[in-house]
């Protein structure tokens, strides 16, 4: 029993990470109808960004000029993060997407592929391969309750991803940005004759989607402490699975998905050998899309679909 | 279709001054005939004095790569690369074209009254340049290979994601199942082997049966396409896109378990059967075939899927042939390249069949133009070409190529050559009084 | 025309006198090394020690005015050729380094999945190649052109089974690797089957793997605790190690980790402090209370990038030493290539109890080394202190 709950924390922990990136994802894709392949790789760059804040807050601190306790260094680096990420993702809307806004969906596809190599590689050209630290911000304390032993980063990972997602959600339901948002999902055309500014919309969508990738790459950071320019190259396809399990136009159904993949993930490899783990967990997505051909909380396909 | 523009000047007029726009009219005075007879030219201009040339200019030896490996290492080489350019290719090339261009045209109108005939004519030209042209230099023979392969792979995908408008993320995993069924076919029965020992028929055998592993490992990717063909039925856009990539994780996995082809540590001994001629003649033929299937019915039906899959069931297309014959379709070919790919490079592992593929196959098409068959030709020959082209920029070669296809994309969202039919009977054709006769020829195509 | 005529041959002239009169012929022949690295891609940290190592090396030889080979002095050159990490674009650098660049003998590629179609070219165009690192027992087989400068999965995973088997006594292992990726592949399996001859079949009572670039490890660790294994071992890279490390303790396993030579990078402490300390693994060399040839290198590495070396710079060193060793040795360079390529073969095979600093090598007849394995322990203050010695069988 112990054991088995044992694995599902651990795949609340993962499955949390694939959400939060699929959150980000999500949200342009539903808005803007684009994959947006560069998300993982601006996961990649908030991850570095919060790397810096963070060491050069720290070292603020060691130096005397501005000593910090940990906890503030940690939410200085996360607003931080997200306010530069989020430059970096309108950034990327301007040069990349918004010239394509009219063009075939899947010709966006390759400019956000593009945009990712050029991401990594310029990191690798100007960072150089070696890999970096992300210095531990939080005390890592481990509990054992009934035998599972739960870590003070892991409640903390999955709590605030939980709650980001319920804000992102009321944000989308509730705000007059958000009707704005999910009109522009129904159709871009006719928006902005309603007076919807949609380039500054774009902006505003891409900036959260990015800055929510940000919050994901610290804290990224923080469980998984090795950073390398290709680290957002695996998770970014990943998130993209995530995003279209859950449904085109469902910002919450993206995150469960994330959950879910999480989940399918760790239990293939706890119950199978996980030699086998890749070929049977994505055997069952393919199965699993086979089925319900519009994810869970996609609607069917209409007419409006262009390309 | 166009008639040829008639204000352009017919005849080559040599005895006036020279202006650059007569220049531009007469080369485009020069049929497809008289380009491949100066490229020709050219490339025996390099086979005869292309050494001495290049030593007298200073260089070290002749540049392969249009000179790029030079210039980019060293920049003092630059000026003499490019006299080395200009005169060797640049110079035979339009002589010969502007000299012959009376004869040439004449000749392709001639041949075209037998359209295999001049086929026949014009691939052996230009398979005469590309031979002699990779002849030189074995690092060109090898490119030369790897970039007729990009084009196999382009094109194939170019059927589904340009032409049926999919986006599938398969290739990768189709191009793993026929280069692993190729490569073991070809090992167990002719290579003496660790693995699977002695070979089971006489080596001297293979070659002639090479063709056949190879239509094998381009079967049992068609045979896997069945895997996304049918939930296509159902899915479409960015969920179908999702299953695809989703199958080709499980083929990378399946081939990383697979511990009797290796596993991760790959499979090797394949024997060197996929030589120029065998991949020229693979290349030609999938272009062929795949641009008569685009331009047949059925590859009509593809487009009006993709444009409007209602519309096109109410007018009595039978969508899920039509699916189901193009995934099957470019599977089979994705596998053939495969195949010769696993033959060129004489080792496959799984890894190379991952998402960093998927992203330079998805590269050539979009970079070369959805809905082209030319597109495709030049995104694959260009992109695979270029990059090699940039190998002395190291790390920075895979900063520039991404940011100018993000500009490529941003200026050309469809692609550099895209929604364009290739109609070969046009384009052997001579350049001047195109006849009625000789459109009649083409739109049978 | 004709004007246009005379003006490029005007052109053309000028172009030949000025970049012949740069280009400086007349010079001695230089000797031409080429370096195959995996400067992008998905392990850019292999290629670029690799590089390093290998223009350290150049630098030595420009500083002592040239590589005297038979009582005169050549020039040499280094050619670097990005291979991206991927089959085809290795095959095409060898390619190019042996065809276009004309290099005497070709270091590298590391890694196997591109040692192995790069050492077929060599191979086929006759050219030396040393791989520094690839440990696939196919890079070298049936192939008299191909050497390489580590030891062979099949000699470290016993070392590692019999070093715990009599250091600790334990009898219950657990493995944890990289499906992927041929080299933990190889080690994990080697390491098992070795396991299983000392203490009976069963006895590795947990065998789990994971996929490249994955960074959550808590499945497979989890299964590991549960299975009662006394220790793990992890013949992972330096990068994935401190997960491993800091994922297992958190879930709560206390017991030994022991790793295998990709541990041996400097970074590993950096990156996993103190959770590394006290853990133990099989590598070439230990860097810290290394004496001589080793210690000078470190040394120098340290002062020139900042960093300890890790083993790639350390055999890549040792690969362009031996090539450098096989160039004296065949004694003169003729300047028809592949007179001067078979000589360097030749030399090369024929190398008795080279010095190297990463131990004592003489290849075997498929130009495979015959060298020691070091056991080395993590300080409390994260040096690499040497702990044991073990010779090959």
């Amino acid at each position: 029993m112990a054991y088995l709950l044992q694995h599902v924390v651990n795949a609340l922990q993962w499955g949390s990470f694939y959400a939060l990136i699929a959150l980000g994802y999500s949200m342009v894709y539903s808005v803007l109808m684009l994959f947006n392949f560069a998300h993982g790789d601006i996961f990649m760059v908030g991850a570095y960004i919060g790397l810096f804040v963070a060491t050069g807050l720290l070292a603020l601190g060691s130096a005397g000029a501005v000593a910090l306790p940990n906890w503030a260094v940690l939410v200085l680096t996360l607003i931080l993060a997200m306010a530069l990420t989020s430059v970096v993702g309108m950034l990327v809307e301007r040069v990349g997407y918004r010239p394509l806004r009219r063009a075939p969906r899947a010709s966006a596809a390759l400019t956000g592929l593009m945009i990712g190599i050029t991401f990594e590689t310029l990191n690798l050209a100007l960072l150089g391969a070696k890999r970096r630290s992300f210095p531990a911000l939080i005390e890592t304390t481990s509990y054992q309750v009934a035998g599972v032993s739960i870590t003070n980063t892991k409640i903390m990972i999955v709590v605030i991803s939980l709650l980001l997602m319920l804000a992102l959600d009321q944000f989308v339901r509730r705000t007059k940005w958000g009707m704005a948002m999910r009109a522009m999902a129904v159709d871009i055309f006719v928006v902005p004759l309603m007076g919807v500014p949609i380039n500054t919309m774009a902006a505003l969508t891409f900036a959260l989607g990015s800055g929510l990738a940000a919050v994901a790459g610290v804290f990224f950071g923080q469980a998984y402490p090795v950073l390398e320019p290709y680290m957002g190259m695996l998770v970014g396809w990943k998130a993209f699975v995530a995003a279209i399990l859950g449904g085109r136009g469902s910002v919450l159904g993206a995150a469960l998905a994330g959950f879910l993949l999480g989940f399918i993930e760790i239990f293939v490899a706890v119950v199978f050998p996980s030699t086998l783990r890749d070929l049977i967990a994505y055997s069952v997505i393919l199965l699993i899309l086979t089925f319900r051909p519009y994810g869970f909380f996609g609607e069917p396909y209409s007419a409006r679909l262009r390309l | 279709m166009t008639t040829a523009t008639p204000e352009r000047s017919p005849v080559p007029d040599v005895s006036g001054r020279l202006t650059v726009t007569r220049a531009l009219s007469l080369l485009g005075g020069v049929p497809f005939l008289g380009w491949l007879l100066g490229g020709l030219a050219a490339v025996l201009a390099e086979y005869l004095f292309g050494l001495p040339l290049a030593l007298a200019l200073g260089l070290r030896r002749i540049p392969v790569l249009f000179g790029f490996e030079v210039m980019l290492k060293a920049p003092r080489y630059i000026p003499g690369t490019l006299v080395y350019l200009v005169l060797v290719y640049l110079i035979p090339a339009a002589l010969v074209a502007l000299a012959t261009a009376r004869v040439t045209d004449t000749l392709a109108a001639r041949l075209l009254r037998s359209p295999a005939l001049s086929m026949v004519v014009h691939l052996a030209l230009l398979y005469a340049s590309i031979h002699l042209w990779c002849g030189l230099s074995d690092y060109r023979y090898l490119v030369g290979r790897l970039a007729l392969i990009a084009v196999m792979l382009t094109l194939s995908l170019n059927v589904v994601n340009g032409y049926m408008g999919e986006f599938s993320c398969s290739h990768p995993g189709f191009m793993a199942l026929g280069a692993y069924t190729a490569s073991v076919l070809t090992v167990l029965f002719f290579v003496e082997d660790d693995v699977f020992g002695a070979p089971l028929l006489p080596p001297a055998l293979g070659p002639f049966f090479f063709p056949l592993a190879l239509v094998a490992g381009g079967l049992v990717a068609a045979l896997g396409a069945l895997a996304v063909a049918i939930p296509s039925f159902r899915a479409r856009g960015d969920y179908l896109g999702v299953i695809t990539l989703a199958f080709t994780f499980v083929v990378k996995s399946l081939f990383e378990n697979l511990e009797i082809v290796g596993g991760p540590r790959g499979f090797m001994n394949q024997p060197n059967w996929a030589g120029l001629p065998t991949v020229f003649a693979w290349t030609v033929v999938c272009i062929a075939v795949i641009n008569n299937f685009v331009r047949s019915t059925l590859g009509k039906a593809l487009n009006a899927v993709r444009d409007g899959e209602i519309a096109a069931e109410a007018m009595t297309v039978d969508t899920r042939r039509t699916k189901i014959v193009a995934f099957l379709f470019a599977a089979f070919w994705a596998g053939v390249a495969g195949g010769l790919f696993a033959h060129v490079v004489s080792y496959i592992n799984p890894a190379t069949f991952g998402v960093q593929k998927l992203a330079e196959v998805l590269a050539m098409v979009y970079f070369g133009g959805l809905n082209s068959v030319i597109g495709s030709i030049a995104g694959g020959l260009g992109l695979t070409l270029f990059s090699e082209a940039l190998r002395p920029l190291e790390v920075w070669k895979w900063v520039i190529i991404p940011v100018l296809l993000v500009f490529v994309m941003a200026n050309r969202p469809t692609g550099l050559i895209a929604f364009r039919e290739f109609d070969v009977m046009k384009l052997l054709g001579p350049r001047r009084g195109r006849k009625e006769g000789s459109q009649n020829v083409s739109a049978q195509g | 025309m004709r004007r246009v005529f005379t003006a490029l041959a005007v052109l053309a002239m000028a172009a030949a006198l000025v970049s012949s009169g740069c280009a400086g012929r007349g010079a001695p022949p230089t000797i031409k090394i080429g370096v195959n690295a995996e400067l992008t891609g998905d392990i850019p940290k292999v290629g670029e020690s690799c590089k390093r190592a290998a223009q350290m090396w150049l630098a030595d030889i420009e500083a002592a005015g040239g590589l005297e080979v038979g009582g005169k002095k050549y020039k040499v050159e280094l050619f670097i050729e990005d291979n991206e990490s991927k089959p085809e674009s290795a095959a095409a650098a060898a390619t190019k380094l042996i065809t276009q660049d004309e290099v005497l003998a070709i270091v590298g590629p590391n890694a196997s999945k591109v040692a192995i179609p790069a050492g077929e070219v060599c191979n086929n165009q006759k050219c030396p190649m040393i791989s520094p690192w690839s440990t696939n027992p196919r890079t070298t087989k049936d192939r008299p052109w191909v050497f390489r400068a580590c030891f062979l999965d099949d000699f470290q995973g016993p070392v590692v089974a019999r070093f715990v088997t009599e250091e600790f006594n334990f009898t219950k292992a657990a493995v944890l690797y990289d499906v992927a990726s041929d080299y933990p592949k190889g080690l994990a399996e080697f390491f098992k089957k070795a396991w299983e001859e000392i203490h009976g079949p069963g006895s590795v009572v947990a065998f789990e793997s994971f996929v490249t670039k994955d960074r959550d490890f808590s499945a497979q660790l989890t299964k590991i605790i549960a299975s009662g294994a006394e220790f793990l071992f992890t013949p992972q890279y330096y990068d994935e190690v401190p997960l491993i490390l800091k994922q297992a303790r958190e879930l709560g396993f206390d017991k030994p980790v022991v790793g295998s030579d990709s541990w041996g990078s400097a970074e590993l402490v950096k990156l996993a402090g103190p959770l590394s300390y006290g853990c133990f693994f099989s590598t070439h060399y230990a860097a810290a209370g290394a004496k001589g040839a080793t210690k000078e290198f470190i040394d120098r590495f340290k002062a020139k990038y900042g960093e300890v070396p890790d083993d790639v710079a350390a055999l890549t060193w040792d690969s362009m030493r031996i090539v450098e060793a096989a160039i004296k040795a065949a004694g003169k360079i003729t300047g028809d290539l592949a007179t001067d390529r078979k000589a360097v073969r030749d030399a090369m095979a024929a190398i008795k109890d080279f010095d190297g600093i990463t131990g004592r090598m003489t290849f075997t007849e498929e130009g495979d080394p015959i060298k020691a394995a070091v056991i080395v322990k993590i300080s409390n203050t994260g040096e690499f202190e040497f702990y044991k010695f073990v010779s090959p069988k």
